[in-house]
């Protein structure tokens, strides 16, 4: 039987629903979308059949929230009601029907994304957590993380600067860089509460595009088989009789993680894989 | 964001509730033109007006794709759209604003097509608390004669048709209405609605509410804009 946050909509039944929600998270330009490209023919050759759906593709709500943020009189509660209705749409009408019918469901950004955005624009987090309380529990939730440093590279390079993603409509007063350098660190920093919030299953997005593929293919391929979740921290757990000073000290003698602070957030998990990155992803293709 | 009850501002929210039929918008036109007449500054504000989401309410409303969830969330968009550009600058700017259908609406209607009731509340809870609330009493039977007299014939979702409560239209609105109006009755209390006897004569109906929206304004002299 599956899960919601809250209160599940009228008339949704929540058993039989055999197929796999999987979410991919991250914020803007961080390359969800060309992992979904990967992912997809993968799971097809397997087959295993997939829907993928994304934030505004819904038949209901897709163009209105588009025509209404190319206007200048969105305002912020109204913008996240719209992003709510077209949700809710989807979810309606693709994705409960798609895990009935045992698809895989690739969601690029699913309630967070939408959570943080509003948080960040002031929203109240009861307000918006409420309001999305009817989505269902996804299976996993892959963060693909970076810092701000990163992300600068990636959208220059790539589709340059958008006045949304660079919450242009929240500091309005300064120059688009400023102003996607702010907005992104804030969001950033919602990301890594909600990470914890819900559980996301965090994948460092700063490698290249086919590293961070392999990641993410075998968290997927984890939850496909079923098995349970590895823990992210593997020292969480003592042996059995360690002593809770011994485990104490363990842990503390643990070498600090090789990253440079500037561009991890606090907290970023030990990652197993070389961290060099520089802008070789897709965002200079 | 702040919550219903915590905004303070000069103007003043009057707004109309009730099942079609109730006769709250003759009420509403007529304190309108009085209140103009007065000379203060009035607005009126419109349930599921906004131009933002005019398209895709249409949309969802000519394809019939509306579910009780997309129903409820793109009224509450529109209202959020003319709350944000219409109503609470009005109010901070020291405007009488009228509202045909406010909240309240939303409450009934989504509540008996099966939204939980609490998600509904706390979804408007950027709504601004009225200064008061009318709420329009009528018999279910009344109300329906007024309705079915006057018109050739109900749409889709005005009758409730999307819950399959009845293939008729006229039975399933009558179905559809009457829970509304339990809804309502639940509502009075909680959000302390002021009832008007629908029955009653218009001139009558009309004189109870000039009276309370005058003592509200008593102390609001300074939002008149004309002698």
């Amino acid at each position: 039987m599956r899960e919601t946050y809250a209160a599940p909509l009228p008339g949704m039944n929540l058993a039989e629903l055999p197929g796999k929600l999987i979410v991919i998270e991250g914020t803007d330009g961080v390359g969800r979308s060309t992992q979904i490209r990967l992912l997809r023919p993968w799971l097809e050759q397997q087959g295993r059949a997939v829907l993928d759906t994304a934030i505004k593709r819904s038949e209901l709500a897709g163009k209105g929230i588009q025509q209404a943020k190319e206007g200048h009189t969105l305002g912020r509660i109204t913008l996240s009601l719209f992003y709510a209705t077209d949700f809710a749409d989807r979810l309606e009408h693709e994705i409960v029907p798609a895990l009935r019918a045992g698809f895989v469901v690739l969601t690029d950004r699913y309630i967070y994304s939408l959570m943080a955005r509003a948080i960040v624009r002031g929203a109240d987090p009861r307000w918006i957590r409420n309001a999305y309380g009817f989505a269902l529990k996804p299976d996993a939730i892959f963060y693909l993380r970076t810092g701000v440093d990163d992300l600068i590279p990636r959208v220059v390079f790539s589709r340059g600067f958008d006045y949304w993603e660079s919450g242009m409509d929240i500091h309005p007063s300064e120059d688009m860089y400023d102003s996607f350098r702010k907005y992104q660190t804030e969001l950033l920093a919602e990301f890594e509460r909600l990470a914890k919030e819900y559980n996301f299953e965090i994948i460092d997005a700063t490698p290249d595009v086919r590293t961070v593929f392999e990641h993410l293919r075998t968290g997927v391929a984890r939850v496909l088989s079923g098995e349970p979740r590895e823990p992210l921290f593997s020292v969480a757990t003592p042996p059995p009789g360690e002593p809770l000073e011994a485990a104490a000290k363990r842990v503390l003698e643990m070498p600090a993680p090789t990253r440079p602070a500037a561009s991890t957030p606090e907290e970023a998990p030990p990652l197993d894989q070389p961290l060099a990155r520089a802008v070789d992803g897709d965002a200079t293709k | 964001m702040k919550r219903y009850g915590e905004h303070r501002f000069p103007g003043k929210l009057f707004v109309v509730e009730g099942i079609d039929g109730s006769g709250k918008s003759t009420q509403l036109m007529l304190l309108h033109q009085w209140l103009q007449a007065e000379g203060y500054g009035v607005v009126f504000s419109e349930w599921n007006s906004s131009p933002l989401v005019r398209e895709t309410t249409k949309r969802g409303k000519k394809k019939q794709t509306l579910t009780p969830s997309t129903f409820s969330l793109i009224h509450a968009t529109d209202f959020a759209d003319r709350m944000e550009h219409n109503i609470l600058p009005l109010l901070k700017a020291g405007a009488v604003v009228l509202c045909d259908r406010y909240i309240y609406t939303a409450f009934g209607r989504d509540v008996v097509r099966g939204m939980d009731p609490q998600w509904v509340r706390e979804l408007y809870s950027f709504a601004v608390k009225p200064t008061a609330a009318f709420y329009f009493r009528v018999p279910l039977d009344v109300a329906m004669k007024r309705i079915l007299e006057g018109r050739s014939g109900v749409k889709f979702y005005e009758a409730g048709l999307d819950l399959g409560l009845s293939e008729d239209p006229e039975e399933s609105f009558g179905i559809f209405q009457g829970r509304i109006l339990d809804e309502y009755e639940k509502m009075v209390p909680e959000y302390d609605l002021t009832t008007v006897d629908a029955t009653r004569p218009i001139e009558e109906q009309q004189t109870y509410m000039r009276q309370i929206v005058k003592a509200k304004l008593a102390q609001a002299k300074r939002l008149r804009v004309a002698p």
